[in-house]
């Protein structure tokens, strides 16, 4: 009984239900054809190897900060070669072996069923007890992205050409008319709410029609994006708004990366003076150490700081009300980023993290509030613009 | 009258002095306080009061300094004294021990006890003085190691018979084959200290040997086994050439667990793989331990008392009783280690001459000589003459009856403590299922309707071996019962709920080790803690070979520690012979001998761990690979069954140490090889017992490292 409860779950594995929805391989879209194969390679290797009576193993290639280089002349984070190997019978990584084979095996049964998950989607389709023990194959959302992660490095595939997807975070309003998925979409028309910025923005799915906005404005978080929509801003100075919800997801990475490259529009950032928005800065200029194999087609190494600075404090007149203390933590993180090669060697960047740390504070884009409810729509980010008064 | 030359030796010298010398005084006193509350007595009439007490008189008033405090302990003394007389002389004899011992119950709280021997019997004129005189015997005036040594035992055994029931102690003995059997009834007088024969008018009676004879004793009622194995089919019954049989009749109590018959039987197997018992308890089950060896321990060597080792007064009595004439030649002949160089520097020191007459040697004259003789530099005395069990039958003693997986051994060289030589054995077994675990239902609702604990807790702890206040309480509780309830209403739901528990609770944690005491091979069952050995297995640090134990107890653990001390003379705390006594030389060996053990066990349960760690390993691999045979093959259609299979071959070799044996760095080992000539380990695996058919084993079949 049990067994049949498990075995439900495993993916393509049990026969009379798979091909009832499975579109035969030859009708199958090109880019779904390569992954296909990509995939089955992954499948063949385990089976030559256990033919062999050798252990399996893959070779995952490492996300981590010392697998990633700076590239000097393209400006953006890339992936090193290191690669870690990610054992079957190995202690640590035998689970995480297992959980990349059904990861793989998802991937493989919604590019033959020609349909999309979403992350949450796909941590439940493999999400099952393990037979004859009390454990889940993934335990929690957070056990499941990263596996998706290490199939994309490791098969050289895109997110979306595994068929899946995050979900949406991140809006848009604005001088733009696009057509999504075959909808007619004016940015400029779409309330407070604005254009929900989708997971997926390649080119298939988003196309832009027509544009006359001078730049984009990025800014780290809704509350910030509503001021700014409320107040017009965009209407007045002919720009296109967006958010990423804090770090931003890679669809509106992608998508400023477009709105940068096709429309040649230059990218403005307005993020909290604290590590964090630093660092999302730096996502957004050079690419995430974590997917630094995207960076290609996310990075956008001419984006432009425009604040909060940490000279704020004073230029602005705030009280020390309007400031949070820095944590341990936070002192920590700061430290790290002014060492990051592309901050490393960029004096103004070291003296705007050195001010941070003599202020001892933070600041949030919603304390300029303290001053004026709409200070930041109307002064702040007007003179910064006016002044080109922004860091690189 | 025992002179006082027999007092001084042994550590019970001052209780002996005041029953006998002092006992003038003793009585006197007693008058002077009834006196005061009356009228005054005078010397004269208190002089009238003034008379001998005969030893036999004292301990009929203290018998609990010979071990009959109480009806239960009183049937084991009896048992204990008679096996241990039956060992010593089959030994001393070198006849390889069978002893039958047999209980019946025969009034209330009456029970005759029966032990034979096949020793050497005891010649007919010698019969009436062992048995009817307390304080007779032939070991306490030499210096070898036996069990017995000080010519109470069995005649106190036979006078609290007769003080009890009044029934007369009944032996059969015979010295050969073709000699009769001698067969007699005897009482003590207890005022005289001299026996009194019952039957044959005062002679005995005499059976004629062979087939006759046993049939007039079998007719006349007197039990005698002629016969070795007389049940066993197919084999010729042989003759039982020479042995006693002791009977006595005595006021007492049967009751199984702590401190019982059979306790001290099964232990007494375990220090004795040369014997082989019989046991007939009073509810007819019959119990026998095998010998696993015919090997009987080496004839153990008698010597003379180094000069350390001798006291004041022992000293006096010796110098009256030599019969050398000189001092030198009392010295170098009555001492051993006291050659003419050494006796001459022992006299300067006392300013005597090693020339003067003995006679002449008064008690200043004997001080001086003691003091120096404390001050002189003697060599310790040979240590030749004890006989340990060895790491080879103590390994095969405490498997034969202690279940285990794990045993280790250690004899320590022999060693001397004043002017005593010594020698001291640990053995140590671990793991197997405690008896707790083992008892059927039928067992434990007798043994509770035997016990007259007050409380079922009470009852747990003083039943069972190992089971301390910690573990009856989680079978309590697991059993659902309060700790409070009372053993004697269970209903037999109850019983089965508490039996249910027993078995299913986990106790190896709350487990506490067992430690079994010898003597000389004797078994030590009372006053665990005022004895040496106990003291020194609680001042170790068990935490440092891997088991749990709070600061100054007992660890906790599935360990039965067995420590055994022989010496030609056993210090011990009283005459009931219960407690060793610590003497520093004898704590350091004691400490020593645990720590052998003690490391090997460390290191056994670090492979141990090791290798559990290894299957554990082994089965985090397995779980995942079903899951990785069926995703494969959904991607690229591959037999997921066949690809399990392989997978599955790959994991079991990549975990093979999960099957082999690993030392404590992780490096490979030759199976216990490494582990030294001293340890037994015995495969626990439930496959393993039943390749074996069970918990049975031939001796053959485990290996002997
Ligand atoms: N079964 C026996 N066979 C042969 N001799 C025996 C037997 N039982 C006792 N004896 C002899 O009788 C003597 C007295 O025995 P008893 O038990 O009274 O004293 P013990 O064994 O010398 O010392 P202890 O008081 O320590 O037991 C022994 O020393 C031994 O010589
Ligand atoms: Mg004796």
């Amino acid at each position: 009984m049990a067994k049949k409860k498990v075995r439900k779950h495993a993916a393509s594995a049990t026969p009379g239900k798979a091909p009832k929805s499975k579109i035969p391989k030859s009708k199958l879209p090109a880019r779904d054809k390569k992954t296909l194969g990509s995939l089955k390679g992954m499948a063949d290797k385990v089976v030559q190897t256990a033919n062999r009576s050798r252990a399996p193993q893959l070779d995952i290639p490492s996300r981590s900060l010392s697998n990633v280089k700076f590239n000097r002349t393209q400006k953006i984070i890339e992936m090193g070669s290191n690669k870690n190997k990610r054992e079957l019978f190995n202690l640590s990584q035998a689970k995480a072996y297992m959980q990349t084979m059904l990861v793989g095996s998802g991937c493989k049964e919604l590019i033959g069923e020609q349909k999309t998950l979403s992350l949450r989607g796909m941590y439940y389709r493999l999400k099952h007890t393990i037979e004859g023990t009390k454990e889940e194959t993934f335990e929690d959302q957070s056990d499941c992205d990263p596996i998706i992660e290490d199939v994309e490095v490791s098969l050289n595939a895109l997110r979306e050409e595994l068929h899946v997807y995050a979900s949406n975070r991140g809006s848009m309003v604005g001088n733009l008319q696009l057509n999504d998925s075959g909808d007619d979409i004016d940015c400029a028309r779409m309330g407070s709410g604005g254009y929900s910025i989708p997971s997926i923005v390649e080119p298939e799915i988003v196309k832009f029609v027509k544009s006359n906005a001078k730049f984009v404005l990025h800014v780290e978080k809704d509350t910030v994006w509503r001021r700014f929509n409320e107040d017009k801003f965009w209407k007045k100075h002919n720009c296109i708004l967006t958010h990423g919800g804090g770090q931003p997801p890679r669809g509106v990475r992608r998508l400023l990366n477009r709105l940068h490259h096709e429309l040649k529009l230059p990218v403005y950032c307005l993020l909290d003076n604290d590590p964090w928005g630093y660092y999302i800065y730096s996502v957004i200029k050079q690419g995430s150490i974590n997917l630094a194999y995207e960076s290609k087609r996310m990075a956008i190494p001419k984006a432009r700081y425009i604040g909060l600075s940490s000279r704020d404090y004073e230029r602005c007149g705030l009280s020390p009300s309007a400031t949070i203390k820095l944590s341990e933590n936070d002192i920590k993180r700061a430290k790290q980023i002014a060492r990051y090669p592309w901050f490393e060697k960029k004096k103004p960047w070291q003296k705007e993290i050195d001010h941070m740390l003599k202020n001892g504070f933070k600041m949030e884009v919603e304390s300029l509030i303290s001053l004026d409810i709409s200070y930041v729509t109307e002064e702040y980010v007007p003179a910064r613009l006016q002044d080109r008064d922004f860091l690189d | 009258m025992l002179s006082s030359a027999k007092r001084k030796r042994s550590p019970r010298k001052k209780s002996g002095e005041q029953e006998t010398s002092d006992s003038g005084a003793g009585g006197a006193a007693d008058g002077v306080v009834r006196a005061r509350r009356r009228r005054r007595g005078t010397a004269e009439s208190m002089a009238a009061k003034q008379r001998d007490i005969s030893v036999s008189e004292f301990f009929a008033k203290n018998r609990h300094l010979l071990g009959f405090d109480n009806p239960r302990k009183a049937l084991l003394t009896t048992v204990k004294e008679a096996v241990d007389n039956s060992l010593d002389a089959c030994e001393e004899a070198q006849i390889v021990p069978e002893v039958w011992v047999h209980i019946e119950q025969t009034g209330e709280s009456r029970y005759r006890v029966s032990v034979q021997d096949n020793g050497p019997g005891i010649v007919k004129r010698q019969i009436p003085l062992i048995f009817g005189k307390l304080l007779y015997g032939s070991k306490f005036h030499r210096l070898r190691m036996s069990r017995g040594q000080q010519g109470i035992g069995i005649s106190a055994a036979g006078m609290y018979g007769k003080l009890t029931t009044g029934k007369p102690v009944k032996i059969v003995s015979k010295i050969s084959i073709r000699k009769p059997a001698h067969y007699y009834e005897i009482e003590i007088d207890t005022k005289k200290n001299i026996p009194e024969i019952h039957n044959g008018r005062g002679n005995g009676v005499d059976f004629p040997p062979g087939e006759k004879g046993h049939q007039l004793m079998r007719k006349k009622g007197i039990a005698w086994v002629s016969h070795y194995d007389a049940d066993k089919e197919g084999v010729d019954p042989r003759e039982v050439r020479s042995g006693t049989r002791v009977s006595i009749e005595q006021e007492g109590r049967y009751q199984r667990g702590r401190g019982s018959v059979d306790e001290y039987l099964q232990q007494t197997a375990i220090a004795n793989p040369h014997v082989t018992l019989h046991y007939l308890d009073p509810e007819g089950n019959e119990t026998v331990y095998s010998r696993s060896t015919k090997t009987l321990p080496d004839e153990p060597k008698e010597i003379k008392p180094h000069p350390y080792g001798v006291e004041i007064g022992h000293l006096v009595t010796m110098l009256k009783d030599t019969d050398a004439s000189t001092l030198a030649q009392f010295l170098t002949s009555a001492f051993s280690r006291v050659s003419p160089a050494v006796s001459r520097r022992i006299c300067e020191g006392a300013k005597l001459s090693t020339r003067g007459s003995i006679k002449k040697i008064g008690r200043d004259e004997a001080d001086a000589l003691y003091q120096s003789i404390q001050k002189t530099k003697i060599s310790a005395p040979s240590t030749d003459c004890i006989c340990p069990i060895g790491e080879d039958l103590l390994l095969r003693g405490l498997h034969r009856v202690v279940p285990g997986e794990f045993y280790v051994a250690s004899t320590r060289p022999p060693a001397v403590y004043r002017g005593n030589p010594f020698q001291i054995e640990v053995a140590l077994c671990y793991g197997g299922t405690s008896v707790v675990e083992k008892v059927t239902y039928e067992v434990l609702a007798e043994l509770l309707s035997q016990s007259d604990a007050r409380t079922l807790r009470q009852f747990l702890v003083n039943t069972f071996d190992g089971v301390g206040a910690e573990a009856s309480d989680k079978i309590l509780k697991k059993a659902g019962f309060g700790s409070r309830q009372s053993p004697g209403k269970l209903k037999s739901s109850d019983i089965d709920k508490l039996h249910h528990a027993m078995q299913n609770v986990n106790l190896t944690d709350s487990h506490a080790m067992q430690v079994y005491r010898y003597a000389n091979r004797v078994p030590l069952q009372f006053q665990q803690a005022a004895c040496a050995i106990t003291q020194a297995v609680t001042k170790m640090n068990w935490r440092s070979y891997g088991l749990s134990q709070s600061r100054g107890a007992l660890p906790n653990a599935p360990v039965t520690i067995m420590v055994h001390m022989a010496s030609v003379w056993v210090p011990f705390t009283s005459e009931s012979k219960e407690a060793v006594a610590g003497y520093p030389e004898i704590e350091k060996e004691l400490r020593l001998g645990l720590q052998a053990v003690g490391r090997k066990l460390g290191m056994y349960l670090r492979r141990r761990q090791k290798v559990k760690q290894e299957g554990e390993r082994r089965s985090i691999f397995l779980r995942y690979l079903g899951e990785v045979a069926q995703a494969v093959s959904s991607i690229n259609d591959a037999d997921s069954k066949d690809l399990y299979e392989k997978l599955l071959r790959v994991a079991e070799r990549k975990t093979s140490e999960a099957d082999t044996k690993l030392d404590s760095r992780g490096k490979k080992i030759e199976e216990t090889g490494d582990f030294g000539g001293n340890v037994l380990i015995v495969d626990q695996s439930p496959e393993a017992l039943l390749e074996k058919g069970g918990k049975e084993q031939d001796e053959g079949q485990q290996a002997l490292f």
